[in-house]
């Protein structure tokens, strides 16, 4: 968690130290703006605009010593799962090709589409809207690219003589060439290409995957045989599955703990050693989330769950694939109490034995052992699937369709929040009319109808549907998040810092995003967690009533729905173990929210209703 | 701009809305990429199947030209000619199908907003009255906890606790007036106090479970609202003059405490409408909430989208009453630049 926050942290930061090179008149603004959503990585970049202060780079220079005792300290960390991370690297590579045949697909899609309803002029308007789109992702490219810096440092008189205007426009015309060139490329059959180079950077990393994983099945492995004369072949020194299980999440979790542990030092490092300013608003902040209790809880739950969705993998006693999705294509072996042999069985047929069906003889509860051997932290399903595996990889693919959604939601409500405070008028008139239309279908129904609707196209097969739950959760959450900022961009929009910088000559877009948005970001992210919470809960209830994950990818609601039949028996687990998890890190998530709000804002007090909370209503 | 301009204006931003949400189901039949036909029709590989698929686009208005359909439909929704369900229950009307399973919703959704205010904010008021008390952090802690709780789940809980538990003989069930615990509620001659209680019991546990989420938040901003206004100066004054504790209790704090509640009761009662969907599929209950659900699943789009213009409908009457009570209850409302 904390790695990712400090990564978007310097992105953010390096467009902003881009940024401030150029017109150093404006940097008094950059600051006050800059209050709310500020530093965590990198503030030195930032220096760099203002002459007095010294680089963060010469900072480090300086006094090297302190990072590099935290550099030395962060490659143990990470060396214990350098393999795990190469693995990661090389499956999210290697799906590049897939996204872009998707993208193609979609392209595809969407011509027909429109050429099918409205004809030609239909066909017009797509590809107006594909440009546009294609100029905000230049526009992105162009504020990730440091290219301010990149001249700086290899051709200062350049950079020192340009015009921010110029230069701007060959960013531009550079980026449209490369973009045009990579979708041009990816219609002919040049896509072979780039399968060729994912395939020469897979195996130029293979030797890494190698790399022993600390934390993995094959190095703690839990599963195993019992041995006639009593013991355990297979598993970890020999300890009964349940121990070397337990000895497995123990490690996964305790190694989370450093990382983060380590990572907070790191920021602590560099407030000590490196910050210029010795006090900024940010350190009252952290103070007040140190000692919120209520918010503590929540980071402790969000901390657990977030381990456990990353870790997925290897914190189930078996595996997705060999228990759930294929069960009948592995096998296993056991002592046979009746024969007295080690014999092999398919899994898929020890599963069936293995069933929770409600009656004291088909049972297999928590913490309890099945008939081969195999140990079921919480039980198992009434197929007799692993719940703990199921729960893991649940908890997984509801984190993944989190972020995304929330993700998407917070940047389409940023991006609107601050075009409508910004021009007001008739463009907020429009963006309040389809906000109340969107929020004036209860959200349950619209996720149902847009589910059913867009339930046959491509885009419901891509993971197993969550990548398009996750459009439709974003789709239809915006509005919610951006009432919230609404106030706070009417009011910023209103600060003579924007007026001065418009009479500056500075460009609009620019203003929204040097001079608005850092105010707005502070208060999104008071929000951001507790719509992660509501996403999570609203796919679960999706999923519930059928519609959303498809069978058989875990995820927790299909779990409460499996069991409901037996809540009142001796298999309880089923429906009971999932829906407590749900809550509570339903509850977690908004803690953290009212925890982050306490602290970046301590007038607001908690009776103010946003609608954006996870609540149990909403599913 | 004065309150009324302000209410006048509302007012004329709900027409908007109407508008967009109708355009929204319109696109949704026309252009939806499942074809609704296709989907009424299912098989449409055989002669007779195509046939029926033609007929079918035909009725639906589909073979129109663009602008001529958009503007029969437009028509047809604002005068409230809401077309036919075509799967769920083949050749009746929508009207008459709101008219069946409307009342159900309605009995299940008033008693979904009155538990919880009848609990929620008496509780919340305790809580406020003794805050940081025992009793405070543990009534405080069950509204946090039944806040987050999913419906879906309290309602598998809630269900199969009513059906197996019993108390010296007695379960849920047989309590009373013999019910069974899922299944619509009989509305028919609720003057006899007999069959009332009948429908009252038969609604309650699903009404519990939908108002779960309100409740929670209630407790909360209940207890929020009292610890603001019992700190005001006026509540000091009047006590230093001597007014009765009652009537500082009864008329200074909890009558102010409750303007942040209108807002909360509304807002709730809107979530509610959603969360009817999965209450009433799990208590099978035959209200809207599982007509839509049924629609849903079996691809009766244009009932879909009818009923979803009835959803937009309530919501906006819901969002223009809840601003007609701001109106009256707060003398600031626009006059605040908000």
């Amino acid at each position: 968690m904390t790695d990712e926050d400090t990564a978007g942290a310097n992105a953010a930061d390096e467009c902003e130290g881009t940024a401030g090179v150029s017109t150093p008149g404006e940097d008094e603004g950059t600051t006050g703006a800059n209050a709310a959503g500020e530093d965590e990585g990198a503030t030195g970049a930032n220096a760099a605009g203002a002459d007095e202060d010294p680089s963060f780079r010469e900072r480090l220079a300086a006094a090297p010593r302190p990072a590099a005792l935290w550099a030395l300290g962060a490659v143990l960390v990470v060396l214990p799962e350098l393999g795990a991370l190469v693995e990661t690297l090389v499956v999210l590579g290697s799906q590049v090709p897939a996204v872009l045949a998707t993208a193609l697909a979609g392209a595809e899609w969407v011509r027909d589409l429109s050429l099918g309803a409205f004809g030609p002029a239909g066909w017009a308007v797509a590809l107006a809207l594909w440009a546009f789109a294609l100029a905000v992702v230049v526009e992105v490219l162009r504020l990730a690219v440091p290219t301010r810096a990149l001249l700086r440092r290899f051709a200062p008189d350049v950079a020192e003589g340009a015009e921010h205007r110029t230069l701007v426009r060959y960013e531009r015309a550079v980026l449209a060439v490369a973009v045009a060139a990579a979708v041009l490329l990816a219609y002919t059959p040049a896509l072979g290409l780039v399968d060729g180079a994912i395939g020469v950077f897979v195996s130029a990393l293979s030797p890494l995957r190698e790399l022993p994983t600390l934390l993995s099945r094959e190095v703690i492995p839990n599963q195993g045989h019992r041995l006639p004369g009593g013991g355990w072949e297979g598993t970890f020194l020999g300890l009964p599955p349940a121990f070397a299980w337990a000895l497995r999440v123990a490690l996964i979790y305790l190694y989370a703990a450093v990382c983060v542990w380590w990572g907070l030092r790191g920021y602590r490092v560099y407030r000590r050693h490196y910050r210029v300013s010795s006090w900024t608003p940010t350190d009252d902040t952290l103070g007040a989330l140190r000692v919120h209790r209520w918010g503590n809880f929540g980071f402790l739950v969000v901390f657990l769950f977030v381990t456990m969705a990353v870790f997925a993998p290897a914190l189930g006693p078996t595996t997705v694939q060999e228990n759930i999705e294929r069960p009948y294509s592995y096998s296993i072996q056991y002592l046979n109490e009746e024969t007295g042999g080690i014999e092999e069985i398919t899994v898929g047929r020890a599963n069936g034995e293995s069933r929770s069906r409600g009656l004291p003889d088909t049972n297999v509860g928590p913490l309890t052992y099945d008939d081969f051997g195999r140990f079921h932290p919480f039980g198992t399903l009434p197929n007799g699937k692993d719940l703990f595996t199921f729960i893991v990889a649940g908890a997984r693919i509801s984190l993944v369709i989190g972020l995304l959604s929330a993700g998407a939601s917070a940047a389409i409500a940023v991006v609107v929040a601050l075009a409508t405070a910004y021009y007001k008028g008739v463009l907020d008139l429009a963006m309040v009319v389809i906000g109340d239309t969107i929020m004036g279908v209860p959200r349950l129904l619209i996720l149902v109808l847009l589910t059913v609707l867009l339930g046959d196209t491509w885009l419901s097969e891509i993971y197993s549907g969550g990548v398009l739950l996750a459009l439709i959760l974003a789709g239809t959450g915006w509005p919610y998040l951006w009432r919230t900022v609404r106030g706070p961009a009417l009011q910023v929009a209103e600060e003579e810092w924007i007026d001065a910088a418009r009479s500056f000559g500075a460009a609009p877009a620019r203003i929204m995003r040097k001079h608005m948005a850092p105010y707005i970001v502070g208060y999104l992210l008071v929000y951001f967690s507790m719509v992660l919470g509501g996403v999570i809960l609203a796919v679960a209830g999706l999923t519930f009533l059928g519609l959303g994950i498809t069978a058989p990818t875990p995820e927790w609601g299909r779990a409460v729905n499996l069991g409901q039949d037996y809540v009142a028996s001796p298999s309880w687990h089923i429906s009971l173990i999932p829906g407590i998890l749900i809550t509570l890190i339903v509850m977690g998530f908004n803690a953290v929210g009212d925890a982050v709000r306490d602290a970046i804002d301590p007038e607001a007090e908690g009776g103010t209703e946003s609608g954006v909370e996870g609540r149990g209503g909403g599913a | 701009m004065s309150r009324w301009g302000y209410f006048g204006r509302r007012l004329l931003l709900s027409v908007p809305v109407l508008v967009v949400g109708a355009t929204l189901t319109f696109l949704m039949i026309r252009f939806s990429p499942t074809d609704p036909a296709a989907a009424i029709v299912g098989n449409t590989n055989t002669e007779a199947g195509r046939e029926a698929y033609m007929a079918v686009r035909q009725d639906l208005g589909l073979t129109q030209p663009l602008l001529q359909h958009y503007v029969t439909y437009m028509t047809d929704l604002f005068t409230l000619q809401l077309g036919q369900s075509w799967v769920v229950s083949r050749g009746t009307p929508t009207v008459e199908l709101l008219r069946i399973y409307g009342p159900r919703t309605l009995w299940l959704a008033f008693w979904a907003v009155l538990i919880p205010i009848f609990v929620g904010i008496p509780v919340g008021f305790y809580a406020g009255l003794n805050p940081n008390t025992p009793v405070d952090y543990l009534l405080s802690s069950t509204g946090i906890v039944w806040r987050a709780m999913p419906n879906f789940w309290l309602a598998v809980i809630l269900l199969t606790a009513l059906s197996q538990l019993e108390f010296a003989g007695v379960t849920w069930g047989s309590l009373g007036v013999e019910t069974t615990v899922t299944g619509s509620p009989d509305l028919s001659n609720l003057l006899n106090p007999q069959n009332l209680f009948g429908a009252v019991k038969q609604i309650l546990p699903a009404a519990v479970v939908l108002g779960s989420a309100s409740m929670g938040s209630e407790i909360r901003i209940a207890r929020t609202a009292v610890l603001e206004t019992i700190n005001a100066n006026y509540v000091e004054v009047a006590r230093a003059r001597g007014v009765p504790e009652r009537l500082v209790l009864g008329k200074h704090v909890f009558r102010n405490a409750l303007v942040p509640l209108v807002p909360t009761i509304t807002n709730e009662a809107f979530v509610l409408v959603g969360g009817s969907l999965i209450v009433e599929v799990v208590f099978n209950i035959n209200g809207v909430g599982y007509l839509f659900y049924q629609a849903a699943v079996n691809g009766d789009l244009p009932l879909l989208a009818a009923l979803t213009f009835v959803f937009i409908l309530i919501v906006v009457f819901m969002n223009l009453v809840q601003d007609f009570l701001y109106v009256l209850i707060d003398p600031r409302v626009g006059y605040d630049n908000q």
